[in-house]
């Protein structure tokens, strides 16, 4: 039964879905560690992201490779003014952000339910060939999801680790307080995290709504993975949302291809708790004094 | 300024003040007002949202009652569900009468928070609410796959009442608000007890509190399984009112809204949960033909209580009578 093919089926698969899951993982993992804000309206954004892909490509007709990054950049850019007006008030305050995103999560993905009603649009395909390689299966969908989304989270290293801006964003993630003494505006830096988390969770969302269905309350279980995977890697850490994504990801595919899907989110959510319960600060975080 | 990491719960200096210092007679004057409500010309609709109000507001309170620990539960209802699946079954499948499935509704969630209550209480805030986020998820996802046992997602239909007469929906309205008064008082007579005085110095201070002799975990595994016993019976309440029970009414978003809840009224009191359970109740009643828009408007009012007024509802008019009686100190 598991031969070689079905195996790389099962990884490539789930590449595809650590993929979607690192790029709404890391937003949400960088809003909490450089702001401490538990962002529960992430879903919302990922939501918003792919309504605006679906406008775009499926409608008006952009190239892919256009509509993808510019429908997450329109969501990024629209965000900010969210950011202004309500995230702001929430920096550094971990509990009250938790409550009051969960409300604007509910703002927005009624809103949504207004404007799109609730029944499901389906983006359609980038490219609908389907590649055979020696017997493995592969939609070429898949592979063009996961080939943008290593592009975002190679720009997104680059970025952090080879530019001003972001290295005041490590900064800032490692100690708020230190980082502004070194003469770091963390307003600045606050605004650009939040415009790249949310562009992240806008393009994962995106791939998300082509893969599965859209609909205004489809953020739901991307939040969740999101959740998930930055408590396997660790809140605020960076590596370990590639680490936890990864887990999850090739662990899901592997899991429900033979066992079902139900056993496989009972293994990881289970496995999670077990390990909240024992290192509760996750695979590659450090514990809090 | 990093004391915050009791998840930002520590009550304000003067919060404790507002529990004992209401006086008694409002909340008499609330209950009369609810006892005469029904004699008055209301149709069945006014009454069946006072009963869905009571268990609201049982199932808030208990949830208060382990936030006063310093814990918040995201998967409150699922220790709902438990208990009303547990009352329904006992019902149903063994037909024993409903104080029996009443016992069960009360006994298994307690139980399963004594047992894993011990575990998940050692953690520090945010990752409490992050376990019981994904625990109430597993228990949801536990209804909807024992088919056998809990039907799957058509939930299980024909729920008997608790007695014929309570049929009545005038009948259970008085039914569920003995059931709140007996419960929430219990609530307030313990807060207000030497157990109460230990489980806030837990909040403010488990180090130490724990140095002066309270027993911080035996008394949060305690506090956990009486709360999850209580939300229990409101669970049972719940499924014997509307005679149905599904996975989809102890979900996550259940949950959360037990939280809200919580928020909105105020977490540093207990009046906090029945004043939110109140609004809660009637602000979408009064938006009733615009459904979605409803959520949109109650998910920016908690925005706006978050961001302006951290103690909830009880806080403004905590403010309000403040500057009442400093307007009067200045006056003469």
């Amino acid at each position: 039964m598991l031969s070689p093919i079905v195996l790389v089926q099962i990884v490539v698969n789930g590449v595809g879905l650590a993929a979607i899951y690192i790029l709404v993982a890391l937003g949400f993992t960088l809003l909490f560690g450089i702001m401490r804000v538990v962002n529960f309206a992430h879903g919302a954004f990922a939501m918003l992201g792919g309504y605006a892909l679906y406008y775009l490509y499926s409608i008006y007709d952009v190239p892919y490779l256009v509509a993808a990054p510019v429908a997450a950049l329109f969501v990024a850019a629209a965000a900010l003014v969210l950011e202004r007006f309500v995230y702001r008030r929430f920096y550094q305050k971990m509990f009250q952000s938790m409550i009051a995103l969960l409300g604007l999560d509910m703002a927005i993905a009624s809103t949504a339910l207004i404007i799109w009603d609730s029944h499901e649009r389906s983006i359609k395909p980038a490219v609908s060939d389907i590649l055979q390689l020696g017997g493995i299966i592969v939609p070429a969908d898949k592979l063009v999801i996961v080939a943008v989304a290593a592009i975002a989270l190679a720009a997104f290293y680059l970025f952090t680790h080879f530019t001003r801006a972001g290295l005041a964003m490590r900064a800032a993630a490692q100690d708020v307080e230190t980082a502004e003494a070194q003469g770091i505006d963390t307003r600045v830096t606050y605004q650009l995290s939040f415009f790249i988390a949310i562009f992240m969770a806008a393009l994962a969302g995106g791939f998300y709504g082509q893969t599965y269905a859209l609909s205004p309350f489809m953020g739901e279980r991307p939040l969740m993975m999101a959740f998930i995977v930055v408590i396997l890697g660790g809140m605020g850490s960076i590596p370990g949302v590639a680490l936890g994504g990864l887990l999850l990801g090739l662990g899901e595919s592997f899991l429900s291809t033979f066992y079902g899907s139900s056993v496989s989110v009972f293994v990881s959510f289970g496995a999670v708790i077990l390990l909240l319960v024992f290192r509760p600060w996750g695979l590659l975080g450090t514990p809090e004094k | 300024m990093n004391t915050t990491t009791v998840s930002g719960l520590a009550a304000p200096r003067d919060g404790r003040a507002l529990a004992t210092g209401w006086p008694a007679r409002i909340a008499i004057a609330g209950i009369l007002a609810l006892v005469i409500l029904p004699l008055l010309p209301v149709g069945s609709f006014v009454l069946s949202i006072g009963t869905t109000a009571f268990i609201t507001a049982i199932a808030a309170a208990s949830l208060h009652l382990l936030i006063r620990t310093g814990h918040v539960s995201m998967g409150h209802a699922a220790f709902m569900g438990i208990g009303a699946y547990a009352s329904v079954l006992v019902t149903m499948k063994l037909q024993l009468p409903f104080a029996a499935g009443l016992v069960a509704a009360f006994v298994a969630p307690a139980i399963l928070a004594l047992l894993i209550g011990p575990l998940v209480l050692r953690l520090a805030g945010k990752y409490f609410v992050l376990v019981t986020f994904l625990f109430g998820e597993i228990v949801r996802m536990v209804f909807v796959e024992w088919t056998t046992l809990t039907g799957g997602a058509n939930g299980i239909p024909g729920v008997p009442p608790p007695h014929p007469r309570l049929l009545d929906p005038q009948a259970y309205y008085y039914f569920a608000l003995g059931f709140a008064i007996v419960l929430i008082g219990f609530i307030a007579r313990l807060l207000s007890s030497e157990i109460g005085r230990s489980i806030d110095a837990i909040r403010e201070g488990e180090n130490l509190a724990e140095c002066s002799g309270v027993p911080v975990l035996r008394v949060k595994v305690c506090i956990f399984a009486l709360s999850c016993g209580i939300v229990g019976i409101a669970g049972a309440l719940q499924g014997h009112f509307i005679r149905y029970i599904d996975p989809t009414s102890f979900s996550m978003v259940q949950s959360l809204n037990l939280v809200v809840v919580n928020v909105i009224g105020g977490m540093y009191a207990l009046v906090g949960p029945i004043i939110g359970t109140a609004f809660f109740m009637i602000t979408p009643e009064l938006l009733r033909d615009y459904v979605e828009l409803q959520r949109v408007i109650f998910g920016i009012i908690i925005i706006v209580v978050i961001a302006f007024f951290p103690g909830g509802l009880v806080e403004i008019a905590q403010r309000r009578a403040d500057a009442l009686r400093g307007k009067r100190k200045v006056g003469p």
